[in-house]
């Protein structure tokens, strides 16, 4: 075991510090939004560091679980979700697995099809005019279509078919099967690595999609979470909600637009944050498969 | 029967290639099929709004729609530079992508090197999955975060430097104009640097230890290891992702600053996409805004072709070109 000198032992010290301040500074945000949300909203005022919840109460939840809105934004954005990564995860492997075989004739031509559009696009306005003559304006459809297969997710899913040895499919088409057996009895199986990390890229950009919602939703009934989120963060927003509420219940005066705020950006946020310390390695092995080579 | 020359015979005709495409095609049908709904929805949703861009070429209403909308050439770009607001947008997003680069692009790679030292397997973990953390959270969420920390009424900061005796109040710093740019860059980092760091840390996981062993035994010290050993083997990693990066300039960052901006920091964070989007569809003028994407598309891909000539000038296969083909 080498003996570390005092200089090294210094350094390695303030290393690990400055990494705790650091990973401190990217987890304690959420710690305090969420224990404001369920601090007494007058104790709370006063600001400062949050390590527990002052006068623990769940009051703004209440208040904030009697708007309909919520709830219809929640379960927009929850079917959105659903719906579109699973759509999303079926259309890139179906289209990734021809794409993968060597012996499939047009192979480099629809891959250059597809990667171009990585380098250069319409853009917004185009784009929007499109989703707005067929009609999909205001629907589910316009969350869930036009993204609905990334280029980039769709590589790597190919990237990572070409690594299954050729040998389990030729013997598979051999007993006879067809090519859309040999794609989800044999391959997608062996690929769950890449599917889970495609699914998670996907599923956390359609739950934190914010900009079609804005675009192509003006129904306040078919908005999404994180747009209802914004206008809840503007000042107009949350006061609308509070003075909604303020009629109702004697105790509401007692809640302040911020812990209303901190209440919204909890219920945004705690899927993502339970769901993400066990998917994590998924989204990591994804990042690799897509960026290094070999 | 006379054999034709073997030249004749081994010279395929288009004819033949086309034979053989529809022969290739009955046979293995499925694989048309099964590519159809993807090669279908690139059409529509990439390809066709790329016809609209002609927009940015005519008299476009849209009212009249296409039939009533005479081509114009340049004028709208003409008109489209002539526009302070454009100029501004560019401007910004110049600086913007410029700040993010110079500060982003070390941040992740210090980050690794940081973390890389780290010996405590767990504590190691636990970092990389503390750091990682923001990546997933989107931009709305994030503005309420910098709301709650850093509030002058009941943020963290504010209530912090209370307790410290400080009397004055902190500055707003989402409505705050001198500083919105390094808002925005801060949190730029914050929310990505984590991510970053995956590609860096598996590139170090492959450096042969016993270079480290070597340099230990001629009397480097740890400093001295990661400039000469793990610096040195990320450098072709480093190039390329930082050749990517600039080919990437004409995107500043469109979600997060469209999530945080205000009217207030407008006139420092306002970058072209998010000109785009006021001009178009706030106030309807589509032939500027589509001109105006235009602008942004092209210059876009001609930064990407060329950054993308260089890297592989310098790393062969390493372009972006191979990602799209392997194999």
């Amino acid at each position: 075991m080498n003996k570390k000198t005092a200089p090294e032992i210094f350094g390695l010290s303030l290393n690990a510090i400055l990494l705790f301040i650091f990973a401190f500074s990217t987890t304690y945000p959420f710690w305090h939004v969420i224990m404001y949300s369920i601090s007494d909203s007058r104790a709370a005022m006063s600001g400062g560091l949050f390590f527990i919840p002052r006068d623990p109460t769940l009051l703004a939840y209440r208040m904030l679980f009697k708007t309909k809105l919520i709830f219809i934004v929640y379960r927009n954005t929850i079917i959105r979700t659903v719906v579109g990564t699973g759509l999303s995860v079926l259309l890139s492997s179906l289209t990734a697995y021809p794409l993968s075989l060597a012996r499939f004739k047009g192979r480099s031509f629809f891959s250059l099809m597809i990667f171009f559009t990585m380098l250069f696009s319409g853009g917004m306005i185009p784009t929007y005019l499109v989703v707005k003559t067929l009609g999909l304006l205001d629907s589910l459809w316009a969350l869930i279509l036009p993204g609905a297969m990334s280029a980039y997710n769709m590589f790597i899913l190919r990237n990572f078919f070409q690594s299954i040895p050729n040998s389990l499919e030729e013997s598979a088409l051999l007993d006879g099967a067809n090519p859309l057996q040999v794609l989800f009895q044999i391959i997608l199986p062996l690929s769950a690595p890449a599917l889970a990390a495609i699914a998670m890229f996907y599923g956390v950009g359609n739950w934190n999609s914010y900009l079609d919602g804005v675009l192509y939703i003006n129904d306040a009934n078919k908005q999404i979470l994180q747009v209802y989120l914004r206008t809840m963060l503007g000042t107009a927003g949350a006061k609308g909600v509070l003075g909604d509420i303020s009629g109702n219940l004697t105790d509401a005066s007692s809640l302040t637009e911020e812990t209303m705020k901190m209440v919204t950006i909890t219920v945004s946020v705690i899927p993502v944050l339970i769901v993400y310390p066990f998917l994590q390695k998924y989204y990591t092995k994804g990042i690799l498969i897509g960026s290094v080579k070999g | 029967m006379k054999r034709p020359s073997p030249t004749l015979l081994a010279r395929k005709t288009s004819t033949d290639r086309l034979i053989g495409l529809y022969r290739y095609m009955r046979k293995d049908y499925m694989l048309y099929l099964m590519i159809l709904p993807g090669i279908a929805y690139i059409l529509i949703f990439k390809y066709w709004p790329m016809y609209g861009i002609s927009i940015a070429f005519r008299d476009f209403s849209i009212f009249k729609g296409y039939a009533d909308a005479p081509w114009v050439g340049l004028r709208n770009f003409v008109n489209l530079f002539g526009k302070a607001g454009f100029i501004r947008a560019l401007k910004n997003n110049i600086i913007i992508s410029l700040l993010k680069l110079i500060m982003g692009f070390p941040t992740p790679i210090i980050l690794s090197l940081m973390i890389n030292e780290l010996s405590n397997l767990k504590y190691k973990k636990l970092i990389q999955t503390s750091v990682i953390l923001p990546n997933f959270v989107s931009w709305v969420v994030i503005n309420g975060l910098l709301y709650a920390i850093f509030s002058p009424s009941s943020g963290a900061i504010q209530g912090l430097l209370a307790a410290f005796g400080y009397d004055g109040k902190f500055p707003n710093l989402l409505t705050d104009k001198s500083n919105f740019r390094m808002v925005i860059v801060l949190s730029h980092i914050w929310k990505g640097a984590g991510m970053g760091t995956i590609v860096y840390l598996a590139a170090i996981a492959g450096i042969d230890r016993e270079q480290y062993e070597a340099a230990a035994i001629d009397g480097a010290g740890r400093l001295s290891q990661m400039w000469h050993i793990t610096l040195a083997s990320l450098r072709s990693t480093i190039v390329i992702l930082l050749i990517f990066r600039v080919g990437e300039m004409m995107y500043a960052g469109f979600d997060q600053i469209f999530a945080i901006s205000n009217p207030l920091v407008i006139s420092v964070a306002d970058i072209i996409d998010t000109y785009v989007y006021t001009i178009g569809l706030e106030q309807r003028n589509f032939m500027l805004a589509t001109a105006a994407g235009l602008f942004q598309s092209f210059i876009g891909l001609m930064l990407v072709l060329i950054t993308n000539a260089i890297a592989n000038r310098i790393e062969p296969d390493s372009s972006l070109m191979n990602f799209a083909k392997r194999k």
